[in-house]
């Protein structure tokens, strides 16, 4: 043990004492060597024979060496710091070989790491709850299938049958989480985001307030319920931070609650964060038959002890049968499913799938950028043939010879991965700054964290090995005779380097073609979007939201009335030419509504024709710029004292009335709450885009605001100005109708439209950024191998130049090996790329790629670079002095 | 097989070069190689550089120690001389390698009468 220890010290310590034992043994094989020289002098052989007798007997000084050191030190740490040490000296040797390779290695690995911080930032972070994979989210299960159909709220009746009724859970919660809610304080009326939640809703989760404390468990009773918990943002921002703010009675919602609790400043799921949450009081009315159709609730559940999300889903399953029996008209079909609460949160915000294309698309880049240091690295090794036969031949062992090309590699990489990085950091950075409008996406945390450090650590010893896997393999297979016989470098450099070279550049080209098609249909997809017409005038309109609350204003009399002062208020603005009121805003999302038409054989609930439902008030067509077609507008007659009339648009027509005279049919609405009376189409209007970073038009119905009052609208307003000079007079125009009553969202409708576009545009425009980048660094790759490879054949060329070829014919050939690479690696691509149209559409919703030009625009682009980058050395070949070339050697 | 020579066990050379020591006191690596080639008849193929391997070898375990010296021709060398506990351990590889070799000749002996009924 002691021996072994002392061995390993001495070790240890020769690598510090190498030079002087290095010289030591120098000496004692020179005395080596002469004492057996001596002694076969003695018996009569020459000197010569002697001294060659001895080197064998010997087994050659470099071998001794080599051995003596492997005995001696520690062979592996050793020879790595030896081969860094070499690596680093050949590259500083050549900056133009390094500076190339390390900025094109940078880059790919810069993309990745930018890309893998939006990873980290929203698939990573775990969501604010304690053990969040016991927390599951549990939903409704639509059985009109379609996109998210699997991720529908819940009805209250259903949370609380499911509640009482489980045996798998240790705690149930419900939030109504679209709410709002108006804050009065010190003169302002603000429009909070506020969320109502069940008493144990915190609990579930298992986070609790960072001042004061959760709601009581009775507290979610009426009478007891004025009680609110602020989120963090609102405590600061309204309150100064206020540490006495607990137990503070403050004005919410035109009546008295006391601030019970402020939560954590880190406190978020996905989404929107609400500003206050307020208990959620579940009354009677919510257990009718007709509160199964409301389905707003957002439930989770904590799993008991040893309960496993199989056994919570199969026991949901038997409670949703028993909705179903119990109550056949509103639940038939409709199931329950359970997931855990990231899984949820990833799931529901559709993120995944946008992440995994753009991670590889970034890979590919990475790969490129692999395949061009690759052939730089190979054109160096095999500028560098003959030194490492020499080597060889001296007795280094071929593995070493590897070891020595990855250890090359590997510093490269290095180098590029801490200049990658240095560019991802300013790379988040711009991504931050551009990603943008959308507020839920705004609200992630993107930084330069831990995962991205270690991912990027890890890509760049991927991107090393790859890297130096190509020269690796031709050393290994490198013949030490034919190299060290090899007089003339120029005469070919072997069969199998070639082929490695064109196997690089055919997969560059193919990886490009690839990258591009594919974020060129992306592309083109958003571009169709964009340049559809939205179907009324955007610009120069100002919107603005109202939630009329159930304390003042409790039945559609009071909404009614509420409307009808308010808007002889907004004409009255100086500057405003129209206004109207109306419950969605136009190309914004608009709730849909099951219909029957009178004619028309009726239908199962589940199989109702659908549209859009939308209430406006009688100037909307005209304010909002959408022309009408046919029949009249709704007109202040249009009330609840004569019959309901309603206006449909032209895709309503096309798909439910097959064209047919629309003026006159009946139809009648499936609204919420009971249906609604029969109503008759007096008039059709051009379509508008249900939603603008949509590319099509669904079937819509307008209900006149009279005759259907809602509590909560938005107020548009058309101006010939620029719309944001009048929003101090809309909110006085709000404020003189009602004091307390907040005005929320106020912009204008180019920025909500604009707010709209939010992430998908910005990623598909990273996305082309990469491609064009993928394209660029394929294009130098290319030119840097065949300008090598034409470098390597000078003497070829010159020779069939000095036996007659013409200028031409060279170039001919030069140019002919390019493109056959080039043909073949388009081929591999366009075949892999063929399947992307169909992949899209299934990935990112409503996304139509469009006719296919792009398959003939892309390969015709790979085809210019290709021919551009072979171009220039098939001309500087052609122009070889063959007299020059050949003496030269 | 007569003709070939004798491939080196692992370890072997170093217990050849211990007992070389032992026997012969202080020795330099070319007298060490001579020596073992003498004692040996030729059998042992060896490439004398091996040696230099063995005695640092050796040496960083403290089994032998070296000192500069002068030669008998006059030349600088180094010298190298068994310690006490390389003696040691010599005493307790040999006996090691006589058991082995007991036991190996008394198996291979079995084997061959096996063989041949």
């Amino acid at each position: 043990m002691m021996d072994r220890l002392q061995e390993s010290f001495q070790r240890l310590r020769s690598i510090f004492r190498r030079s002087q034992l290095d010289h030591e043994l120098d000496e004692e094989l020179a005395a080596h060597l002469e004492m057996a020289i001596e002694e076969d002098l003695q018996r009569g052989i020459p000197r010569e024979e002697a001294r060659r007798r001895a080197l064998i007997r010997l087994g050659g000084v470099e071998q001794v060496r080599q051995q003596h050191w492997e005995a001696r030190a520690l062979p592996r740490i050793e020879t790595f710091f030896q081969d860094f040490r070499y690596a680093a000296r050949g590259i500083l040797k050549s900056p133009g070989f390094t500076s190339a390779a390390v900025l094109t290695l940078a880059l790919g690995i810069a993309v990745n790491a930018t890309l893998f911080g939006m990873v980290s930032g929203f698939l990573l972070r775990p969501p604010s709850a304690r053990d969040p994979e016991r927390v599951v989210v549990i939903s409704s299960v639509n059985p009109a299938g379609g996109r998210w159909s699997d991720v529908n709220l819940v009805s209250a009746p259903n949370y609380l049958a499911w509640r009482g009724g489980n045996h798998v859970f240790e705690s149930m919660a419900a939030a109504d989480e679209f709410r709002s809610a108006s804050l009065n304080w010190q003169g302002q009326t603000q429009a909070l985001h506020s969320a109502a939640v069940t008493a144990g809703y915190f609990s579930v989760l298992g986070v609790t307030p960072q001042l004061g404390r959760d709601f009581y468990g009775e507290e979610d009773r009426t009478g007891r319920n004025h009680v609110v918990i602020l989120s963090h943002e609102v405590w600061e921002r309204e309150f100064g931070a206020d540490p006495s703010i607990v137990g503070r009675v403050i004005r919410l919602d035109r009546e008295d609650s006391t601030v019970v609790g402020v939560m954590p400043a880190n406190f978020h799921l996905m989404g929107l964060t609400p500003q206050v949450w307020t208990p959620l009081v579940l009354s009677t009315a919510d257990q009718s038959a007709i509160a199964h159709k409301d389905r707003s609730l957002f439930v989770i559940a904590r799993l008991k002890r040893g309960v496993t999300l199989a056994q919570a889903r199969a026991e949901l399953s038997t409670l949703a049968r028993l909705s179903q029996q119990d109550f056949p008209d509103t639940e038939k079909g409709w199931g329950a499913a359970a997931r855990t609460l990231p899984d949820f949160l990833v799931y529901r915000f559709g993120i995944r799938t946008a992440l995994i294309v753009a991670m590889t698309v970034v890979g590919f880049v990475l790969l490129i950028a692999c395949a061009n240091v690759a052939g730089l690295l190979l054109a160096r090794a095999s500028s560098r043939w003959k030194e490492l036969a020499i080597r060889m031949s001296l007795g280094a062992s071929r593995l070493r010879v590897v070891r020595q090309l990855l250890t090359e590699g590997l510093t490269v990489a290095l180098l590029g991965g801490s200049l990658g990085l240095m560019l991802a950091y300013w790379g988040i950075q711009v991504v931050r700054a551009n990603i943008g409008s959308n507020e839920v996406i705004r609200r992630v945390q993107l930084s330069l964290d831990w995962n991205v450090l270690v991912f990027t650590t890890i890509v760049s010893l991927f991107s090393a090995v790859l890297c130096s896997l190509a020269p690796a393999l031709a050393a290994s297979r490198t013949d030490i005779n034919s190299n060290l016989k090899d007089e003339s470098r120029a005469a070919s450099a072997g069969r199998s380097q070639g082929r490695l070279r064109t196997v690089l550049v055919t997969a560059e080209i193919a990886a490009a073609l690839f990258l591009l098609i594919g974020t060129g249909l992306l592309l083109r997809g958003i571009l169709l979007v964009e340049q559809q017409d939205l179907g009324f005038q955007a610009e120069r309109l100002l919107t603005g939201a109202v939630a009329l609350d159930h304390a003042r204003y409790k039945g559609s009399g009071e909404q009614s009335l509420f409307v009808q002062t308010l808007l002889p208020r907004l004409r009255q603005i100086p500057g405003a030419d129209a206004v109207a009121i109306v419950s969605d805003l136009p190309a914004a999302f608009s709730s849909r509504i099951g219909l029957r038409i009178k004619g028309q054989p009726e239908l199962p609930a589940s199989q109702l024709p659908r549209a859009l439902d939308v209430v406006a008030t009688t100037d909307y067509f005209r304010t909002a710029g959408i022309p009408l077609l046919r029949g009249r507008k709704f007109t202040d007659r249009d009330d609840t004292s004569s019959p309901r009339v309603v206006i449909v648009n032209e895709e309503f027509v096309r798909r439910y009335l097959k064209n047919q005279e629309p003026l006159g049919k009946q139809i009648r609405l499936d609204v919420r709450g009971g249906t609604a009376d029969w109503s008759e189409i007096v008039g059709v209007v051009a379509n508008i885009k249900t939603f603008s970073e949509a590319d099509h038009f669904d079937p819509q119905v307008y209900e006149s605001f009279l005759q259907r009052p809602v509590p909560s609208f938005f107020l548009i307003l058309r101006t010939g100005a620029d719309p944001n000079s009048l929003t101090s007079d809309l909110r006085k125009a709000v404020a003189q109708t009602d004091r307390e009553l907040p005005l929320a969202e106020l912009r204008s409708m180019s920025s909500v439209i604009e707010n709209q576009k939010g992430s998908t545009d910005f990623f598909l425009r990273m996305l082309a950024t990469f491609g064009i980048l993928a394209l660029g660094l394929a294009g130098i790759g290319i030119y840097g191998l065949i300008a090598y490879s034409v470098g390597q054949r000078t003497h070829e060329i010159a020779i069939r130049m000095a036996l007659g070829a013409a200028a031409r014919e060279i170039r001919m050939m030069v140019l002919r090996q390019g493109l056959k690479m080039a043909g073949v690696g388009a081929a591999i691509g366009l075949v892999l790329s063929l399947p992307l149209p169909k992949l899209f559409a299934a990935i990112f919703d409503d996304l139509h790629t469009g006719n296919l030009q792009i398959y003939l625009i892309v390969p015709a682009a790979i085809f210019l670079v290709a021919m551009l980058a072979t171009y220039i050395p098939a001309h500087r070949a052609s122009r070889i002095d063959p007299m020059m070339a050949l003496h030269s050697n | 097989m007569a003709e070939s020579k004798l491939d080196l066990l692992q370890g072997t050379l170093d217990l050849m070069v211990l007992q070389t020591l032992a026997a012969m006191g202080s020795l330099h690596g070319y007298g060490i190689a001579r020596r073992i080639e003498q004692v040996s008849g030729d059998e042992v193929l060896l490439n004398q550089g091996t040696i230099y391997a063995s005695l640092v070898r050796l040496q960083q375990r403290g089994w032998i120690s070296a000192e500069w010296g002068t030669s008998s021709n006059n030349r600088k060398a180094k010298f190298y001389s068994i310690t006490k506990k390389g003696r040691k351990h010599l005493a307790d590889d040999a006996a090691y390698w006589h058991r082995l070799a007991g036991v190996m000749g008394r198996v291979l002996g079995t084997q061959g009468e096996g063989g041949n009924s």
